[in-house]
């Protein structure tokens, strides 16, 4: 975790050196930044302190989140605008509000180009737009299988993974030519897709089957099924292990990466939605949508450390932490 | 969907029709609450035990099994003849909140669809206690363009009117010490 206070005890030589470092963003202290989707709010979350540091009003239900390559920009899903918000993480303001067609729910950002790709959850298509001159404009749009939903690129930045929720399927796209190279079948109803660091499993949640569909990229097949519990997700990932948000079970499961066998469940609030590890893989946090709140829990000892209390209806869809 | 639940005017009727061929149902979310005048040990000892829900008053009688575990079931008999199945999928006696689904309900008796719901007991100062009641559900209707006794209103105004009375009863019940 970065120190809370960048400048520390070698205060004046330091100085310079820390304000560099806290304008790139580096020395921020990790942040949630959750879509708190029944109070139409944006809220950033202190994750050392648990305090709610900033509100930022999103009209038009924000759900979906990904952040920029550099971790200074979120980009919001707003599926009742419906459009896109634009917000400037130091600032925590919002800096524009581009709209789209249809419903745009699941969103994801390519690491490498910084392009956003944003999932219609009402048709076949993912809307790309580009970051130009301190904006967002559209870019076309990619064809994907039936209610395109959680979204993944790998991180050379090639290969964009779009779970189908309808279509039972993930859509692997070439991101340069933006054309689908291979449909996977998965589960039923998949929703939530996470890929691990390296680029080599992408795991989605499916949400009818109750289960996680565990897929090889290289292969580019479905390698296992690992039972979940009811109405699985969104997939987390943090050292050895997987962690999926169980929404009506109001827990999260947890199964282990190697065997890819079921390991544990933690009770967690109602309703739990988004769910991401910290990047030292010691914490995950979890929304819960029902009980508005931040579960935290241990990934080594599976306890819920903590519960922070959030805006209505968090949701967290997406890559929610910096 | 806010323009379904701010308004039902039939100015408005296309509008909402045409947001909602777009849209179809989201979950909606209800709590109600309550502050008893009793110790959180006294108000648990009447509604914790998942098969038995007399302290509701529309319910005549409560048949189930499986005791407070989870996956224990419970059907609600209800005064006028109908019946709500229910699991339970949490439980704690510590925490002093369980969690359940309905399982199968007519929309005629409850209008919702997907129901889960959590109840629970909290200490409230000075020997008072606050209970809580929240459930999360779709409406009756889960189509485009709902009939009004099935829509996102009906449904929320048909839970919140359930807890209300099934709070308030429960508050009057400790209270009085029966």
């Amino acid at each position: 975790m970065a120190p809370r206070n960048p400048t520390g005890g070698r205060r004046r030589a330091g100085l310079l050196l820390a304000l560099s470092l806290w304008t790139s963003g580096a020395a921020v202290a990790a942040e949630a930044i959750v879509t708190a989707q029944g109070d139409d709010r944006i809220d950033v979350v202190d994750l050392d302190s648990g305090k709610v540091l900033a509100e930022i009003p999103v009209a038009g239900s924000p759900a979906g989140i990904a952040l920029s390559p550099d971790r200074r920009t979120a980009y919001v899903t707003r599926p009742d605008g419906p459009g896109l918000a634009v917000i400037d993480l130091d600032q925590r303001k919002v800096t524009s509000l581009p709209d789209l067609p249809g419903g745009p729910l699941g969103i994801g950002v390519n690491p490498r180009t910084g392009a956003v790709y944003a999932a219609d959850w009402y048709a076949k298509r993912v809307f790309v737009l580009v970051p130009r001159d301190d904006r967002l404009a559209r870019d076309g749009e990619i064809a994907t299988g039936a209610s395109p939903s959680g979204i993944a690129v790998t991180p050379d930045g090639r290969t964009l993974l779009v779970a189908n929720r309808e279509g039972n399927s993930v859509s692997v796209i070439d991101a340069e030519t933006r054309r689908q190279t291979t449909l996977i079948p998965v589960g039923e109803h998949p929703f939530g897709l996470t890929l691990d660091p390296d680029g080599r499993r992408a795991y989605t949640a499916n949400v009818v089957s109750n289960d996680v569909s565990v897929i090889d990229l290289a292969e580019g097949r479905e390698i296992a099924r690992i039972p979940a519990g009811e109405r699985p997700y969104v997939v987390a990932l943090a050292g050895g292990r997987g962690f999926v948000t169980n929404q009506y079970a109001g827990t999260v499961s947890v199964f282990d990466r190697t065997t890819l066998k079921a390991l544990a469940t933690i009770d967690v609030g109602d309703h739990p939605e988004g769910i991401a590890a910290s990047r030292d893989g010691s914490r995950l946090y979890v929304a819960n949508w029902g009980s508005n709140t931040l579960s935290v829990i241990d990934a080594a000892t599976l306890k819920v450390l903590r519960e922070i209390k959030v805006g209505d209806g968090p949701r967290a869809f997406g890559d929610f932490l910096r | 969907m806010r323009i379904l639940a701010l308004t039902t005017a039939a100015a408005l009727a296309a509008v909402v029709a045409s947001t909602a061929q777009a849209h179809g149902p989201t979950r909606k979310k209800i709590e109600e609450t309550v502050q008893i005048n009793a110790a959180p040990d006294k108000v648990w000892t009447v509604i914790g035990n998942f098969q038995d829900m007399s302290w509701l008053p529309p319910v005549e009688k409560t048949e189930g099994k499986g005791g407070n575990e989870v996956k224990a079931t419970r059907t609600l008999n209800l005064k006028g003849g109908a019946t709500v199945d229910e699991e339970l999928y949490k439980y704690s006696a510590e925490k002093m909140s369980y969690s359940y689904r309905i399982t199968k309900v007519d929309v005629k008796t409850l209008p919702v669809n997907d129901y889960s719901s959590t109840i629970k007991v909290e200490p409230d100062g000075d020997g008072k206690s606050k209970v809580s009641w929240d459930g999360a559900f779709y409406r009756g209707y889960m189509n485009n363009d709902p009939p009004p006794e099935l829509n996102d209103e009906a449904s929320q105004k048909a839970v919140r009117g359930l807890y209300r009375t099934g709070l308030d009863a429960l508050k009057a019940k400790v209270e009085k010490g029966s």
